[in-house]
């Protein structure tokens, strides 16, 4: 998958506006949304969020969990933790990337929230490599892994799976299972 | 060179891991073909002479039906490399040992020599050990020369090392927001010169 694909994805997701404009509802594929009256904040998905941003029709409003202070604990409870925290949103990285890329000026703390993000994301990456180098080593057969997010998932799709295949490969000559063909 | 794709008739680095020389000792005489063995001035090969074939070639000149000549294990599968890999595989140069370490290997296990499950699980263990310097070193290096990372690879995993390249560089593109710019597609762009080039001729 690409990463623009995962991105596509995750503005399905939905995000409080405030508008600066009326309008009656409006009816979509995905569902109605609206009507929009002005000054009356209103969830709508993130692909419309940004951009009315980006034609100054509305002001966005951050999700909770991106507040410097929630990001800031998040990050310890990942660092402490052994496994996979569950993160609050199931699209952070997509989502925080394309807030401070449009809608930098409603977010507070811009640069702060910026680098706890990749903090975040830098130790769950290092998590994972970390867990698929275990599994690798071991002689197990499957693995379950809680709270991973797609776009993780999604950056080390195509090595693991090419990895396992290998590794596939190799292992069905050992054991009793073995087969030689011989003609 | 992808270890699933062995055996596909048509893939060319299975082809040139088919390739690869093993040593083999004549058993039945074999006429007039006395020239393939430059150490000797036999016009006939004789049994007991030590000759090399590519892997293809002995496979059907050894086999059950057929025994001309018997296969030996290539040195950097006997017990002296296997030891070496066990000792730490990690920092092995096995595209030195034989750029197709790994499927030339798998290959080596159908003529069911003594030490073929030995072999088969080095292999095994070897991968393993150098899976976390593959993994690290290809999702750690953004836009540097590669080539020293990949040198001591095998093919099978310089390819794994493509991958994660691949996916560390998709993921790179789209952070820092290059995947929305429109560029030109590479054909139209080797198109374009090359109108350039014959118009320029002419001219």
């Amino acid at each position: 998958m690409d990463p623009a694909e995962v991105e596509f994805i995750a503005e399905k997701e939905l995000i409080t506006i405030v508008p600066n404009f009326g309008l009656d509802k409006i009816y979509l594929i995905s569902g109605d949304i609206g009507p929009f009256i002005a000054g009356m904040p209103i969830d709508v998905p993130l692909w419309m969020a940004i951009n009315l941003k980006q034609r100054q029709k509305a002001r966005i409003r951050p999700p909770e969990w991106l507040d410097v202070e929630k990001l800031r604990e998040k990050k310890q409870e990942e660092t402490d933790s052994k496994f996979f925290t569950e993160m609050p949103c199931k699209c952070y990285i997509e989502m925080t990337t394309l807030l401070l890329k449009h809608a930098v000026d409603d977010i507070p703390h811009a640069d702060e929230t910026r680098t706890l993000i990749k903090d975040i994301w830098d130790l769950r990456m290092a998590k994972l490599r970390s867990s698929i180098d275990t599994f690798v080593k071991s002689d197990a057969t499957h693995a379950k892994l809680n709270h991973l997010t797609l776009m993780e998932l999604n950056t080390v799709r195509p090595f693991l799976t090419k990895a396992l295949d290998q590794l596939n490969v190799l292992r069905s000559n050992t054991g009793p299972g073995a087969q030689y063909t011989q003609d | 060179m992808s270890l699933d794709a062995l055996e596909n008739y048509y893939d060319l680095d299975d082809i040139i891991s088919t390739n690869e020389k093993i040593p083999c000792k004549i058993e039945i005489p074999i006429y007039r073909l006395g020239y393939l063995d430059s150490s000797s001035v036999n016009e006939h090969l004789t049994p007991g002479s030590k000759l090399e074939f590519p892997f293809w070639m002995a496979r059907s000149l050894c086999s059950r039906k057929r025994h001309m000549v018997s296969v030996e294990m290539p040195k950097q599968y006997r017990e002296a490399y296997r030891e070496i890999l066990t000792a730490d595989a990690s920092v092995v140069d096995l595209h030195k040992l034989g750029p197709y370490y790994f499927s030339f290997g798998i290959h080596m296990l159908k003529f069911e020599l003594p030490e073929s499950p030995d072999v088969a699980k080095i292999l095994v263990k070897s991968f393993q050990q150098r899976f976390r310097k593959v993994m690290d070193s290809s999702q750690n290096c953004y836009n540097e020369d590669t080539s020293k990372l990949t040198d001591k690879l095998d093919e099978s995993e310089i390819l794994l090392f493509r991958a994660g390249q691949h996916g560390l560089n998709e993921f790179v593109r789209w952070e820092t927001r290059q995947t929305e710019k429109l560029t030109t597609s590479e054909m139209v762009k080797n198109h374009r010169k090359r109108k350039r080039a014959i118009m320029e001729d002419i001219g």
